[in-house]
């Protein structure tokens, strides 16, 4: 993992189109301003996995009873 | 009687009453505000989210306290409004108090074992029939907990 020092104020680059400025640093929360182009989804990290769960979960259905099935035999 | 058209359940027959309203959606999934609690008894304590608006959709969860007996649920002030419920209400969960909130995690396959997500629970207002995920900011509890054996009816 990249490892960057900034202060608010300062900002860096991912690439050519995406920008991160350190708008504020408080004493537990940083604020964070994020120009990125509009095709490129920026996603709070909690919010992230949880869409990437439910889309698993979405097409697991099936699978899942059969697993819960394989459990409550095994017991 | 209204019916729904399910792959997991065929034809089911509803009443309005038991439609759960999820004004945001979920996650990944922000067009679908309407579903169905369907918990047949033959596979109890599993609870089906079932989607009223994509027959295909379907979510296996268990209640939280089967996963994780002494899961402490924390759900923020936005969250709460929108379930029209208050801290009280939330403390009152799972000390059998109030039967009116239900709690429920989503289940998925991770490396073909059953887990739960608790980082984002399902938390139901079954009063107001009104649902949302309450996606947690702290990073207490695990997207990808594991489901143990647990009792089937």
């Amino acid at each position: 993992m990249l490892v960057i020092r900034r202060k608010a104020g300062e900002a860096f680059h991912i690439g050519d189109s995406i920008e991160v400025e350190i708008l504020e640093v408080g004493s537990n929360q940083v604020k964070i301003g994020i120009k990125a182009p509009r095709e490129i989804a920026v996603l709070r990290n909690e919010v992230y996995l949880t869409e990437h769960q439910n889309k698993a979960a979405a097409t697991a259905a099936a699978a899942l009873l059969g697993h819960l099935g394989a459990i409550e035999k095994s017991k | 009687m209204p019916q729904a058209d399910t792959q997991q359940f065929g034809i089911i027959e509803y009443v309005d009453e038991d439609v759960i309203a999820f004004p945001l959606g979920l996650p990944a999934f922000e067009q679908e505000t309407s579903f169905l609690l369907v918990a047949p008894s033959k596979t109890k304590p599993l609870v089906f989210l079932q989607s009223l608006g994509r027959p295909e959709l379907c979510f296996v969860t268990l209640p939280l306290e089967v996963v994780d007996p002494n899961y402490q649920l924390s759900v923020g002030a936005e969250d709460l409004a929108i379930l029209s419920l208050n801290e009280q209400n939330l403390a009152a969960v799972g000390s059998a108090k109030d039967a009116r909130i239900l709690c429920l995690a989503i289940l998925s396959l991770t490396d073909s074992r059953p887990t739960a997500n608790l980082l984002a629970p399902l938390v139901v207002n079954l009063t107001a029939r009104t649902g949302l995920q309450a996606i947690r900011l702290d990073h207490v509890y695990s997207h990808q907990y594991p489901v143990e054996a647990f009792a089937c009816s």
